[in-house]
């Protein structure tokens, strides 16, 4: 741990008193106290339980059969659970690349073009309908997408027949060549909003003066978003693909709700094969194995995307100093 | 300070504590009174089931003065996932609805938890009542494998599996209404041509599974069901019956019987494809006439899918009596009220399949046939239970490999390959 005190000398890993009153420090840990405590009641105490699940062989009822290392083992010779674990990489691609990317682009162009040319209440209405899908629960976006997405009567296919493209018409939710892309695509939709939002927030400290020097030294849109834009909100990336990150290696009801994994598996997922596997299967200690393998994987990812933020932004400290 | 440091100490650790207790389910919901019956299930109030069982409450608060029914709506979903837990709980109703199956009911009386109910069914008459075909799923044996051993639940209702048929749109192609097998599969050919595809199918759910299953139960006898369902000998899925409906089944998807498209097809986008005229056939269970009474704006009649002495069918889902329950006797005589013939026969009325109705009670003409269809299945033994039955979580396992065989991604014999695979791994070893 590093500790920056005033002088701008650093202290590693030393208590300094004066720093740090004695007072006011117990009273501070005596508040966290209940948080804490109700964090090892919801979280810590139940992933252990489930830790310890994983390691036994349970129905769910009666109980629990000590088998060791036996679904650990299962896991890694399952196919099944590799094709989920591979179709969480597409949603990763949907869920953090895409909107990211999206979202920045997005951002810019609202917050540079469209602000200027056509005034901040356009902005707000256009942020304000990006984000829309953030606020609708899934179990609600996800029906009306597959009504539109139907193969015989759905909106999308009534429509490409309506302009002439027809031969374009496909069975997006049926189709296992097809079907997880779909579901990319109804994730990017609902994802997009919440990279743009924070990118826009971020946009609002970036100091105007950069733009206007780089606008008078002839600097193009393009160039600007590159060299300005970018490396002034890369803090804000970092947290949107972090929190992004996870969501999609833990999404699970766009799943359950449009393709129930299928068809043929073609659209499963890590959360939604635990979730099959604990309550359809009744195979308990093997659908514990799956989660806590997902939550390692995902608490992995998470102080890894939370070390690379810490490390950017002590950079960019140093920088500036 | 130092006490309200101490305090708010105190104050964190209560918090903390009841959280940990929340969490971990222990509540107390009242004792045995003998004045309140708690009573769990998930039938819609406009079902015929909802209906008779709203009136058998009645009935039931009528015939115990003091007594109160504490009746709690639960959905499917919600009883399905968590039973093992709240039985396991105090927090365990008097009497519930529950799936019934080896993998749900079976491996629940299994566990001990739930009460054994073989004296009061002989006491009150039930075994008597509830046909043979019916009682395999109110019978679990040590193992949890249904069929016999002792009574752990009771159903009051019986579900099969018919072919709805849309007369209007017959009569419109000009397609004669079917009498044989061979007379359907002319008709499907007939609707085919006029651009129609006739069978409404839903891949996602269901239905597709037991297009298929039906398909092998007309090549099977009793002995093939026990071996599949009860496991009285191996299955083996590439035997005559099984490969004669894989092989027929794609087939069907060639010719355009079936939609190729209909692999992401919920049942309720089937169900609404027939109601709305667009499906001329569809091939599903008891579970949708009363809906279809209520909604179809055309005549539409059924019959049982020809050339097949066996269908998909069982009794209907039980009432179980938790171990935990406080008021057992309570329970029992709800389930005699619920069997009592006034309840019956408003159960078969309303578009259900009653177990005990009193034939000449059941007025409505449709429903007559309904009940006519399911005593002569009754009398030929003819309920064949559901494919899905035999293996926790093969469900999944039909819905995803016969979504496959719809797109045609995986050919028969690598489908059939597929169940056997999982069926051998999932099938209870004995």
């Amino acid at each position: 741990m590093t500790i920056t005190v005033e002088g701008g000398g650093r202290v590693t890993g030393r208590h300094d008193p004066a720093a740090h009153p004695r007072r006011p420090r117990t009273s501070y840990v005596l508040f966290l106290l209940p948080g804490a405590l109700a964090f090892l009641a919801v979280i810590v105490v139940p992933f252990l339980m489930n830790t310890y699940v994983g390691f036994t062989d349970w129905q769910g009822v009666g109980s629990p059969k000590w088998s060791g290392l036996a679904n650990y083992r299962r896991l890694l010779d399952d196919s099944e659970f590799w094709a989920s674990f591979r179709h969480s990489l597409f949603m990763v691609v949907a869920m953090a690349a895409v909107p990211t990317a999206v979202g920045l682009v997005l951002a810019a162009a609202l917050f540079d073009y469209v602000g200027k040319h056509f005034g901040s209440r356009i902005v707000a209405v256009l942020r304000a309908c990006f984000y829309l899908p953030q606020v609708l629960p899934i179990a609600v976006a996800g029906i009306v997408w597959s009504w539109i997405l139907a193969p015989d009567n759905g909106s999308l296919n009534a429509l490409l027949k309506a302009i002439g493209l027809g031969s374009w018409q496909q069975d997006w939710l049926g189709d296992p060549d097809i079907a997880l892309y779909s579901v990319m695509g109804v994730m990017v939709w609902v994802q997009l909003g919440f990279p743009l939002v924070v990118f826009m927030a971020g946009l609002q400290r970036v100091d105007p003066q950069l733009y206007e020097a780089a606008e008078l030294d002839g600097a193009g849109w393009w160039r600007r978003f590159w060299h300005i834009t970018l490396p002034q909100i890369r803090p804000e990336i970092n947290v949107v693909l972090t929190w992004c990150t996870i969501a999609a290696l833990k999404v699970f009801g766009a799943v359950y709700v449009l393709t129930k994994g299928g068809p043929g598996g073609a659209t499963d997922v890590p959360s939604y094969f635990s979730f099959t596997t604990f309550f359809e299967k009744t195979q308990v200690g093997y659908g514990a194995t799956i989660s806590t393998v997902l939550t390692v994987i995902i608490l992995v990812l998470a102080l890894a995307g939370l070390g690379l933020q810490t490390r950017a932004e002590d950079a960019e400290e140093g920088g500036r100093t | 300070m130092l006490t309200a440091r101490r305090r708010v100490v105190t104050t964190a650790v209560v918090l903390a504590g009841s959280l940990l207790l929340t969490s971990c389910g222990g509540s107390d919901s009242g004792a045995s009174d003998g004045r309140t019956l708690r009573l769990w299930h998930y039938e819609g109030p406009d079902s015929a089931m909802g209906a008779a069982w709203n009136e058998a409450i009645k009935e039931f608060e009528a015939k115990h003065p003091g007594v109160k029914v504490k009746f709690e709506e639960k959905g499917f979903e919600q009883i399905q996932k968590t039973a093992p837990m709240v039985l396991n709980s105090s927090d365990a109703p008097d009497i519930m609805e529950y799936n019934k199956g080896n993998a749900t009911a079976g491996l629940l009386s299994k566990q001990g938890l739930l009460t054994d109910l073989t004296a009061e069914a002989a006491k009150r008459g039930w075994d008597k009542e509830i046909p043979a075909g019916v009682r395999t799923t109110s019978m679990y044996d040590t193992n949890g494998v249904m069929g016999s051993g002792k009574w752990y639940g009771v159903p009051n209702y019986a579900e099969y599996t018919m072919v709805f048929y849309n007369k209007d749109l017959f009569k419109k192609y000009g397609v004669a209404e079917p009498k044989t097998f061979d007379d359907l599969t002319s008709a499907m050919n007939r609707f085919v041509a006029k651009g129609i595809t006739p069978l409404a199918n839903a891949g996602a759910e269901y239905m597709a599974q037991q297009y298929l299953y039906q398909l092998a139960l007309s090549r099977a006898d009793r002995a093939w069901v026990d071996k599949y369902e009860l496991y009285k000998g191996r299955n083996d899925f590439h035997d005559a019956a099984w490969t004669y409906a894989a092989n027929t089944f794609a087939d069907w998807v060639k010719k355009g019987w079936i939609s190729k498209k209909s692999s992401g097809t919920k049942a309720e986008d089937a169900g609404v494809s027939f109601i709305q005229g667009k499906a001329p056939i569809l091939f599903s269970g008891s579970w949708w006439y009363g809906r279809f009474k209520a909604e179809n704006k055309f005549d539409w009649g059924t019959f049982l899918w020809p050339g097949s002495n066996l269908t998909l069918g069982s009794g209907g889902n039980l009432w179980v009596v938790p171990k935990g329950a406080r008021n057992k006797n309570l329970a029992y005589d709800f389930i005699d009220i619920t069997m009592s013939k006034k309840i019956q026969n408003l159960l078969g009325n309303k578009g259900g399949v009653p177990v005990a109705a009193d034939p000449s009670a059941i007025t409505d003409p449709r429903a007559k046939t309904l009940i006519d269809n399911f005593n002569t299945l009754s009398r030929r033994d003819g309920l064949a239970f559901y494919p899905d039955w035999p293996v926790a979580g093969f469900y999944d396992t039909l819905v995803s490999e016969t979504q496959k065989l719809i797109t045609g991604s995986e050919k028969p014999g690598d489908y059939l390959g597929n169940l056997q695979k999982a069926y051998d791994q999932g099938v209870p070893k004995q």
